[in-house]
């Protein structure tokens, strides 16, 4: 623990110092991941699906604030969309839209989870969203992490079913749209993940503001369990193939995944050093502020020496 | 002489002002009624939108039935019934915003306080 510890102070000293540098590039990192991703998926308007495309607009995200990659990836995903069917251009917009108007609007900060949500479910830690979100969040991100979802799922939805859409003449327009709402709304899995998601994330915030003692870990552990728990009991209702394997892995890479943020997050003394610029009327302040840095090296060092201690002092102890 | 504390304190306002406190004191531009007034005019003209966006979404999704059956159907009650739907989509989210600015104003007024009784202590040193 205490090497870890360390090793924080290392990223915590290293980030304050680079900030300027590692901001833009995890964006850049984020957003050239998140359009990938959709370019993969659902790479249906040729213009977009390039390399030069996508790393110019992730470079433009690098130096944009946080919630533009959503702008980016969610144009991305209409515009790919619009390629293959225009009715499913029309359904994503209007889940964005409605997302971005009467959600985002108060909780602009929730809104990266939309984001994170479907890369999670590419990469096959769906879990650990949710209990971050407990870890981090409000019980208000359980819409946030609903919507990402519902994102994720839309996208799925309709890359799975292209060839059907692409199919279709163009002049059943209400049965193609039809279909898609049928298809989307319909989705049992999404409803299920959904549901299991919210309460996860609420039983998490609950028991991690609890003032007992490994509140955050014992909110985690709970926390998926309450997850495996509502999927499968939604599995067995809903009688929904879910792969039950796959829920149990997942959820102990989540686990790992959570006890990495709360690492992060819980030992919080991550402040940022921060530069500001201020004058009186004598002088021009040019000040770089940077936090303090805590006492985790030096109480590693005591605790090496003790240990090496009681090695020798065993016999003598014996002996006493 | 370059006074230590007062650089201090000025850090501190300099980065209150350059993170939080820049949201903050355009909250507390307005009044207190303008800024919530503002801040629910737009969350009812986002809230319009959005009941648009939904209810032609319905319509197309039930566009062959509706099609078939707008003659035999009483238009002003199906009308009437989504007025009732909106004025209460956009009063339940009218409410919901102004209850969430309040507390804002609210916040951004008390963390304000604590600023302006700093400056008022820089205020102070400088005239000494």
């Amino acid at each position: 623990m205490t090497t870890l510890l360390v090793a924080k102070q290392y990223i915590k000293n290293f980030i304050g110092r680079y900030e300027v540098y590692i901001k833009p590039l995890m964006k850049l990192v984020l957003a050239l991941a998140a359009l990938m991703m959709i370019n993969g998926k659902i790479g249906y308007m040729h213009r977009l699906d390039s390399i030069s495309i996508v790393l110019i607009v992730a470079l433009m995200c690098s130096f944009m604030p946080v919630n533009f990659i959503i702008v980016a990836a969610a144009a991305f995903t209409v515009l790919h969309m619009y390629a293959l069917s225009i009715e499913c251009a029309a359904v994503a917009l209007v889940l964005f839209l409605v997302m971005f108007l009467l959600y985002f609007r108060f909780s602009p900060k929730d809104a990266l989870v939309v984001l994170l949500t479907p890369i999670s479910f590419a990469l096959k830690i769906p879990y650990a969203i949710p209990l971050s979100m407990g870890l981090l969040g409000t019980p208000a991100s359980g819409i946030s992490v609903g919507c990402g979802v519902m994102a994720g799922y839309l996208v799925n939805y309709v890359a799975d079913n292209a060839t059907a859409f692409s199919g279709m003449d163009t002049e059943e327009v209400a049965t193609k749209f039809r279909l898609i709402i049928d298809g989307f709304l319909g989705n049992k899995e999404m409803l299920l993940t959904i549901g299991a998601f919210a309460v996860t994330i609420i039983v998490v915030y609950v028991i991690r503001r609890m003032s007992v003692d490994h509140a955050w870990t014992i909110a985690i552990v709970t926390g998926a369990l309450t997850d495996v728990m509502a999927l499968l009991v939604g599995d067995l209702m809903f009688d929904i193939n879910v792969s039950i394997v796959g829920i149990i892995i997942g959820s102990i890479f989540s686990v790992l995944i959570a006890k990495v943020v709360e690492f992060f997050a819980f030992h919080v003394d991550y402040s940022r050093a921060e530069k500001v610029q201020f004058e009186d009327d004598e002088y021009y302040y040019y000040v770089k502020a940077v936090p303090k840095i805590t006492v985790a090296t030096p109480s590693k060092t005591v605790k090496r020496i003790n240990t090496a201690k009681k090695k020798y002092s065993g016999g003598q102890a014996r002996k006493q | 002489m370059i006074n230590e504390e007062r650089v201090i304190l000025m850090t501190r306002l300099a980065s209150y002002e350059a993170n939080e406190g820049k949201k903050d004191i355009s909250v507390l531009n307005y009044f207190r009624n303008d800024f919530i007034g503002f801040q629910v005019l737009k969350s009812v003209i986002a809230a319009t939108i959005s009941f648009l966006a939904l209810f032609a979404v319905y319509i197309f999704y039930n566009f062959e039935e509706l099609m078939q059956e707008v003659y035999k159907m009483d238009l002003f009650a199906f009308g009437k019934n989504v007025v009732v739907l909106y004025l209460c989509t956009v009063g339940a989210y009218g409410v919901i915003s102004y209850v969430l600015y309040a507390s804002r104003y609210s916040k951004a007024k008390k963390s304000l306080r604590h600023y302006y009784a700093s400056l008022k202590k820089l205020a102070g040193m400088n005239d000494k």
